[in-house]
């Protein structure tokens, strides 16, 4: 079996669906909401997400691709919300392996082969 | 043909790393070797080398949570309602830690590959000067060939494999740091700075610690005879300062068996260890139960696999290290050395890293500047600190003459133990200083908390050659322990109480 993607919206959705896919490899690319034409209030998001989907392809088998919108610019520049709280976010994008300290995080999400190396690298 | 790469590094170090960060930075083409060897335990780590991974930054941060447990009790005395006793969790603890290291291991990765070094996961060994070959984890093997070839493959733990059981019940500190569980009743043993510091952490921890030494702690540091806080004069050469870490441990539960050695490890039935050991004052044999043993004998250099013998890189017969000059440069043209494996070389992060970037400056940058290996500041990080920078009271003594230097010396009580009412009597500072003319500083000691804080900045001014009159020019921080170093004015030739009084 390949990889899946599920795409999710704010922190108890991501939390659920996470906790839904335990015991498989779980990778996550956290991005700003996006407008009625589909483009985010994050210009780095808009950048990152086309390299990140270039490289999905890499990803081992079994595992989960979860593209999470995490809120609106309001929401996400409270310093309290939940992902920065819980997940211990600092940025979007942030491109992460879910349960271990391997994330890229904002222009990192750029470079192709480092989003390679998070998807294929133990 | 052309070799593929300008640098190869052979070993994912401290030094290793610098080294090939540094030489990618002039837009080199780079390689990384990095391959960890399990430990006969099992354990084994990701990119970073000791320090990271099984060195500094574990040992310092378990040395935290020892800290903030002696913070817990003293907290009653300044008004905090806290619950004695305070438990502590091992698992918690490790976890948090390992966490950590990883991510550093993962922040390396990323660095290496931002920087365009090419990283291999392998275990190289040389097949001709400029030619390495190595196998994957999956049997693949890579050939690397390179213009100029660093080795800095570091040292591993020594075990005593003459003792009975050492090997298979045994573990060292590259286990210690990775264990899930707690280690229980453990007992680290010989003497050195690392078994100190582990025995430390663990008593601080809660945990029943006894340390086994043979002979001297703290081999290598200061050992002078001192004058004791009752105006003994000890006769016989004794680990001053060394003597001053242990009586501290002593005090706050560490066991210590002096003079003893193990001569069997054996496993029971409970799972627990039967240590037997001779006790050299006695002359008769002992017993105890361990969950733990750690053996701390000292490190051997990581060669074995190297086979540095098919391209006659020249090793020390004794130590096993790789001999360089001062340019770290080997018997081997264009192979170099840095690091831990290296003979003569402190064993540090610092100095390896720092001996890194400057060969690849010399190398790619037409640079001349050698590393500088004099008046290297360190720090062991037991429960009470000892810091140092220069020169020892011994090795004053043995370039000078005894005439020839003046030791400046204190007994101090840092403020935060008075309300905590926590004894201070190993709280200890002393300075070597050449007698005439200038008087410049030689050495530095210190015992006490945050002891490699203070002693960072004092070693900026003995590399610049700062002088006893300078010193006494500089006007203290009050109320801090570093003051002290300022303060100093009795000497041990005078013979006089070194104790200071409140101010």
């Amino acid at each position: 079996m390949g990889w899946e993607e599920t795409q999710v919206r704010g922190y108890p959705e991501f939390v659920r669906t996470a906790q839904s896919y335990h015991g498989r490899p779980i990778f996550a690319l956290f991005c700003g909401d996006k407008d009625a034409e589909g483009k985010s209030w994050c210009p780095d998001c808009v950048t990152a997400e086309p390299v990140v989907r270039k490289e999905l392809h890499n990803l081992p088998d079994e595992s989960v691709f979860i593209y999470c919108l995490v809120g609106d610019r309001a929401y996400w520049k409270d310093p309290n919300n939940e992902f920065r709280r819980n997940l211990k976010l600092t940025g979007v994008p942030t491109l992460l392996k879910y349960g271990t300290p391997q994330k890229l995080v904002e222009e990192e999400c750029f470079k192709a082969e480092l989003v390679r190396m998070l998807f294929t690298e133990d | 043909g052309k070799n593929e790469y300008d640098l190869l590094v052979i070993g994912g170090g401290s030094g290793g790393l610098a080294c090939a960060k540094e030489a990618a930075q002039f837009g080199r083409k780079v390689a990384v070797l990095d391959y960890v060897e399990p430990s006969p335990r099992g354990t084994t780590w990701g990119l970073g080398g000791t320090c990271v991974n099984v060195g500094c930054i574990p040992k310092k941060l378990m040395h935290q949570a020892a800290l903030l447990g002696s913070a817990l009790k003293d907290a009653q005395h300044y008004g905090w309602n806290i619950s004695q006793p305070v438990h502590h969790t091992w698992s918690v603890m490790a976890q948090s830690v390992q966490n950590y290291v990883k991510s550093l291991n993962w922040g390396h990765r990323v660095q290496l590959q931002d920087k365009k070094v090419k990283y291999f996961n392998i275990r190289g060994s040389f097949s001709d000067p400029h030619t390495v070959r190595g196998l994957t984890k999956a049997g693949k093997e890579t050939i690397v060939t390179a213009d100029n070839i660093v080795i800095a493959t570091g040292g591993r733990p020594k075990y005593p494999t003459h003792i009975a059981g050492a090997l298979e019940y045994g573990i060292t500190s590259d286990d210690l740091f990775w264990l899930k569980e707690s280690p229980g009743k453990t007992l680290p043993s010989f003497i050195l700075h690392v078994s100190l510091e582990c025995a430390g952490f663990l008593t601080g921890i809660g945990l029943d610690t006894t340390v086994m030494m043979r002979s001297i702690p703290l081999r290598g540091f200061d050992q002078a005879s001192h004058i004791s806080k009752k105006n003994q004069i000890c006769f016989t050469t004794q680990q001053q300062m060394a003597s001053l870490v242990t009586e501290h441990m002593e005090s706050y539960g560490t066991k210590f068996l002096k003079r003893c050695f193990p001569t069997k490890v054996e496993k029971l039935k409970s799972n627990r260890l039967q240590v037997t050991w001779k006790n050299a004052d006695l002359n008769t044999e002992e017993t105890d139960c361990f969950d733990t043993v750690m053996w701390a004998v000292g490190r051997a250099p990581d060669t074995k696999t190297l086979s540095l013998e098919t391209v006659g890189v020249k090793t020390n017969s004794e130590t096993g290290k790789i001999i360089v000059d001062a340019s770290e440069a080997t018997s081997v043209p264009h192979i170099y050395a840095i690091g831990d494996i290296t003979e003569g070389r402190p064993e540090l992060t610092p100095t390896a890293i720092a001996a890194g970037k400057l060969l690849a400056q010399r190398l790619f940058r037409h640079s001349s500047e050698l590393m500088d290996y004099d008046s290297v500041p360190t720090t062991v990080f037991t429960p009470l600190e000892y810091g140092c920078v220069g020169l020892s009271e011994e090795a004053a003594v043995q370039r000078h003459g005894s005439d020839n230097i003046e030791v400046y010396h204190a007994y101090y009580k840092p403020l935060e133990f008075t309300v905590a009412e926590r004894d201070a009597i190993q709280c200890y500072v002393k300075m070597v200083c050449l007698r005439e003319r200038e008087q410049r500083i030689l050495g530095l000691h210190f015992i006490g908390p945050n002891a490699g804080e203070v002693i960072q900045g004092f070693a900026l001014g003995i590399k610049c050659g700062a002088t006893y009159p300078q010193l006494m020019k500089t006007v203290g921080i009050h109320p801090t322990c570093a003051e002290e170093v300022t303060k100093l004015h009795i000497t041990k030739r005078s013979g006089l109480d070194a104790t200071v009084t409140g101010c």
